[in-house]
C-alpha cells in the first residue's frame, strides 16, 4: 500500500516528479486544498500574481524560454475566466501551459454555486487538451496525460479542472503506470524519403529560392541545422515574428522579416521568388497578405509538425510531416552545395532607404541600439503588441538564439510586462527587457508589485506616444485619420515606478538615453524606463490588410501631418 | 441529397471529446446537415457524421483540424454522391377507429412497420434512404402527425468507390 495522500498532494507530487520548479498562481475558495498542501513542497516555487492573466501569461514566457512546460494555478469561477487570454495566447503561438484550476465540490457542479463556472467549456476551443478530473484514482494519471499532451508534437496550453472535494479526497498513492500517449493523428503524406528527395530536387533546379523560417525552428532548436542549410545552399533566410532570433541578423544571408510590416526587400524577394522553403511556420495572413497574389512565381515546400498546418493557408509543391529540426537534417544531408549569388545580388538591388522618419531625436531605433549596446547584446527582449513591437521586431539586431519573445497569433496587449517575470525566472542570469506601448503597459502594469515581493528583476521600457499607436496609425491610414478613441492618458510612471519603491526614469533626449538605460541594467531589481517618443509615428513600409505583398505604403497619406 | 460531401470521425465516446469535435466543427460556420452520432464497430468509440456543404477545400481543412483533435481516432471526406445513407424514422401519428384501416395500408405500402398502439395514438417506424423515409411521413400527414423523431443520416463510404487522394478510410 502506498502512502496515504490527500488529491492535493498528489497534485504537488505530480508537478514535482514532472520538473516543475515555478508555479505562477493566485489563490481562492476552490483552490485551497491545493494551496493548503503547497508548502510541503519547497521544490515548487510559488509567484503570487496580481491577476490570474498575468500568471497565464508568465507561464507562457517561462515556456518559451525554456521549452520546458509552463504552469498556472488559480481557483475557479473568475480566477480560471481570467486565465482565459493567456491560454489563447499560448495557444495560438504553441507554448506549453499547465492551467490548473479549482473547481466547485462535485456535488455542487451544475448548481450554480458560487464560484463556479463551466471552465472546460470554456476553454475547450484555445486548449489542446482539458479535463474535469472527476474522481482522486484518475487524479495521478490526468495530471501525467495532460503534461504529456502539452509537450507533445506541436506544444500547447493544457487545462486540469480540479474539484474542491477531489483535492481533499484521500487515497493510498502509488505513482500511475506509465500509459501509452494518445498522440494526436499525425499522418506522413507520403514517405518522407521521398519528399526530403523531392524537395531537394525542386532546390536544385530553383534559380530564386528562399528559406522562411518561423516558430518551429525555436521550437525544435533547429538554429544550427537551419543555418547549415542555409550556408550550403546560399539560400537567404527570411525569418516570420516568431521566427526572428532563430537565424543571426549579421548573418550575410538574412534578409528579415516578410509580411504586413516586412521590409520592401525582403517581401519583394518573396514576391520574385520561385521556390520558398518554409520551415516551421504556418503561412498566416499577416506574412502571406492577399494570399492569391502571394509568391505567384514560387513552388513552395512546407515543413511543418503539425499536418493540419500544411495546405491550409498556401498550396505546397511538397509537404513534408515533421519536427524542424529531422526534416531540415535530412534534407541539408540530401541537398546538393551551391550558391545563390546572382540572386542574392538581385535581392540586395531591392533594398530601399528605410521608410521610417521618426521627428525627433529620441527615435524607437536609437532607443533599442541603446539597450543592445549596453547589455552588449546578452538579454531577452519581451514584447508587446502594436508599433513598438512591429519597431523591435524590425531593428533589434537579434545575434543569440531564442532571446526575442512576444504575442505573434493573437497579438495579445498586456502580455509583455507578465511574460518577462516568466522569461526572468527562466532566465535568472540574463537580462529581461519587457517592451511596451503606453497601452499595453498599463493593462498588466500591477505585476510591479508582483516583482517587488517576488525579487523579480524585470527592466520594463514604455514607449509613450499618448496613442494606442498602431490603431491610430490604421485609423490614420484607412479611418480618414478620425483618431476615435486613441488617445490614451498615462500616469506619471516616474512616480508609478516611486510608489512601488523601484527606480523610474523618463527619457525625453536622446542626450539622456545612454546613462538611463545603463543605470536601469546595473540596477538590481525591477526597474522602469519611460520613452516619450513622437505622438505621430508610423511603422513603415505597411501592407494593407488582405493586400497584396507587391503593394506596400512607404509614407503617410497626403494631408497627414509630418512624422 | 443536396450537400456535397460527407464527414466520417471516429471519435472516444465521451462528452467532452463530442463537444470538442462539435466546436472544432462550429466555429468554422460551415453549413452542415444530418448530423448522427452512435456506435461504431468498435467498443467505447462512437462515429459520427455529417453533410457538409462547404467547398472541397474548405471541407479538407476541417478534417485535418479534426484529424488532431485530441480523442478523434480518425476523419475522412467522401463525396455526398459516393455515400450509402440510412435513417430511422419514428412517427407518432392519430390512430382513430374510422381510420385504422387505411392507416396499416398506409404504412404497409411506404415499408413502415407499426411498432406500438394505445388509445388512439401508434408509432409508426420506417428505415430507409432519405426518400422512403421523407414519402412515409408525408403519406402518414393526413392521419394527424403528433411528433417525429428522425435519426439522422447514418452513412458509410460506399466499397464501390476509390477514396480521395489524402483522405483516409474511416478505421483503426
Amino acid at each position: 500500500m502506498g502512502e496515504i495522500l490527500t488529491g492535493a498532494q498528489i497534485l504537488c507530487r505530480e508537478l514535482a516528479a514532472a520538473g516543475i520548479d515555478t508555479i505562477f498562481g493566485y489563490p481562492g475558495g476552490a483552490i485551497m486544498p491545493f494551496y493548503h498542501a503547497l508548502p510541503e513542497f519547497p521544490g515548487l516555487r510559488h509567484i503570487l500574481v496580481r491577476h490570474e492573466q498575468a500568471a497565464a501569461h508568465a507561464a507562457d514566457g517561462y515556456a518559451r524560454a525554456t521549452g520546458r512546460l509552463g504552469v498556472c494555478v488559480a481557483t475557479s469561477g473568475p480566477g480560471a475566466t481570467n486565465l482565459v487570454t493567456g491560454l489563447a495566447t499560448a495557444h495560438m503561438d504553441s507554448s506549453p501551459v499547465l492551467a490548473l484550476t479549482g473547481q466547485v465540490s462535485r456535488p455542487m457542479i451544475g448548481r450554480d454555486a458560487f464560484q463556479e463556472t463551466d471552465v472546460i467549456g470554456l476553454t475547450l476551443p484555445i486548449t489542446k487538451y482539458s479535463k474535469l478530473v472527476p474522481d482522486i484514482t484518475q487524479l495521478a494519471a490526468s495530471v501525467r496525460e495532460a503534461i504529456a499532451i502539452a509537450l507533445e508534437g506541436r506544444p500547447g496550453p493544457v487545462v486540469l479542472d480540479v474539484p474542491k472535494d477531489v483535492q481533499n479526497q484521500k487515497l493510498a498513492y502509488e505513482p500511475p503506470p506509465a500509459a501509452p500517449l494518445r498522440a494526436s493523428g499525425r499522418v506522413q503524406l507520403g514517405s518522407l524519403e521521398q519528399q526530403v528527395q523531392e524537395a531537394a530536387r525542386l532546390i536544385a533546379e530553383a534559380s530564386r529560392p528562399l528559406l522562411m523560417i518561423g516558430h518551429g525552428v525555436i521550437l525544435s532548436k533547429a538554429y544550427d541545422d537551419v543555418r547549415a542549410l542555409a550556408e550550403k545552399t546560399g539560400i537567404p533566410v527570411i525569418t516570420t515574428l516568431l521566427g526572428i532570433s532563430a537565424f543571426p541578423e549579421s548573418h550575410p544571408l538574412h534578409l528579415g522579416m516578410p509580411g504586413m510590416h516586412g521590409e520592401v526587400h525582403v517581401n519583394r524577394a518573396i514576391q520574385h521568388a520561385d521556390l520558398i522553403v518554409g520551415i516551421g511556420l504556418r503561412f498566416d495572413d499577416r506574412v502571406t497578405g492577399n494570399t492569391a497574389a502571394f509568391a505567384p512565381r514560387a513552388k513552395i515546400i512546407h515543413v511543418e509538425l503539425d499536418r493540419a498546418e500544411i495546405g491550409k493557408n498556401v498550396k505546397p509543391a511538397v509537404g513534408i510531416v515533421g519536427d524542424a529540426r529531422t526534416v531540415t537534417r535530412l534534407l541539408t544531408d540530401e541537398v546538393r552545395a551551391r550558391n545563390c549569388d546572382e540572386w542574392m545580388a538581385e535581392i540586395r538591388g531591392f533594398v530601399r532607404p528605410r521608410a521610417e522618419a521618426f521627428s525627433g531625436d529620441l527615435s524607437p531605433e536609437a532607443i533599442l541600439a541603446s539597450i543592445y549596446e549596453i547589455t552588449g547584446g546578452h538579454c531577452t527582449i519581451v514584447t508587446d503588441v502594436g508599433q513598438h513591437q512591429m519597431w523591435v521586431a524590425k531593428h533589434y539586431p537579434y545575434e543569440r538564439a531564442n532571446t526575442h519573445i512576444t504575442s505573434g497569433g493573437l497579438g495579445t496587449m498586456g502580455f509583455a510586462v507578465p511574460a518577462a517575470m516568466g522569461v526572468h525566472l527562466a532566465r535568472p542570469d540574463e537580462p529581461v527587457w519587457a517592451i511596451s506601448g503606453d497601452g499595453g503597459f498599463q493593462m498588466n502594469m500591477a505585476e510591479i508589485a508582483t516583482m517587488v515581493q517576488e525579487g523579480l528583476s524585470v527592466k520594463m521600457a514604455i514607449f509613450n506616444n499618448g496613442y494606442l499607436g498602431m490603431v491610430r496609425q490604421w485609423q490614420q491610414f484607412f479611418h480618414e485619420k478620425r483618431y476615435s478613441c486613441t488617445p490614451i492618458w498615462s500616469p506619471d510612471y516616474v512616480k508609478l515606478a516611486d510608489a512601488y519603491g523601484i527606480p523610474g526614469w523618463r527619457v525625453e533626449q536622446r542626450t539622456q538615453l545612454d546613462d538611463v538605460v545603463r543605470a536601469a541594467s546595473v540596477h538590481r531589481g525591477p526597474a522602469l524606463v519611460e520613452f516619450v517618443i513622437a505622438q505621430e509615428a508610423n511603422v513603415f513600409p505597411m501592407i494593407p490588410p488582405g493586400g497584396s505583398l507587391s503593394e506596400p505604403i512607404e509614407a503617410a497619406p497626403a494631408g497627414a501631418p509630418a512624422v | 441529397m443536396s450537400a456535397s460531401h460527407a464527414v466520417a470521425v471516429l471519435l472516444d465516446d465521451d462528452l467532452v471529446t463530442f463537444n470538442r469535435v462539435v466546436g472544432v466543427v462550429r466555429r468554422r460556420n460551415l453549413p452542415i446537415s444530418d448530423v448522427s452520432v452512435g456506435p461504431s464497430q468498435m467498443a467505447g468509440v462512437s462515429r459520427l457524421t455529417f453533410f457538409t456543404e462547404a467547398d472541397e477545400a474548405a471541407a479538407e481543412r476541417l478534417v485535418r483540424q479534426l484529424e488532431k483533435t485530441f480523442g478523434v481516432r480518425a476523419a475522412a471526406i467522401y463525396a455526398a454522391d459516393d455515400a450509402v445513407v440510412r435513417e430511422v424514422a419514428l412517427v407518432k401519428v392519430r390512430a382513430l377507429p374510422a381510420a385504422r384501416a387505411d392507416l396499416l395500408t398506409v404504412v404497409s405500402q411506404s415499408g413502415g412497420t407499426l411498432v406500438v398502439e394505445h388509445n388512439g395514438v401508434c408509432i409508426v417506424e420506417v428505415a430507409g434512404d432519405a426518400t422512403r423515409t421523407a414519402a412515409c411521413i408525408k403519406a402518414l400527414e393526413r392521419f394527424g402527425i403528433l411528433e417525429v423523431a428522425r435519426s439522422g443520416a447514418v452513412t458509410l463510404r460506399s466499397p464501390s468507390t476509390t477514396p480521395a487522394p489524402h483522405s483516409a478510410e474511416v478505421t483503426l
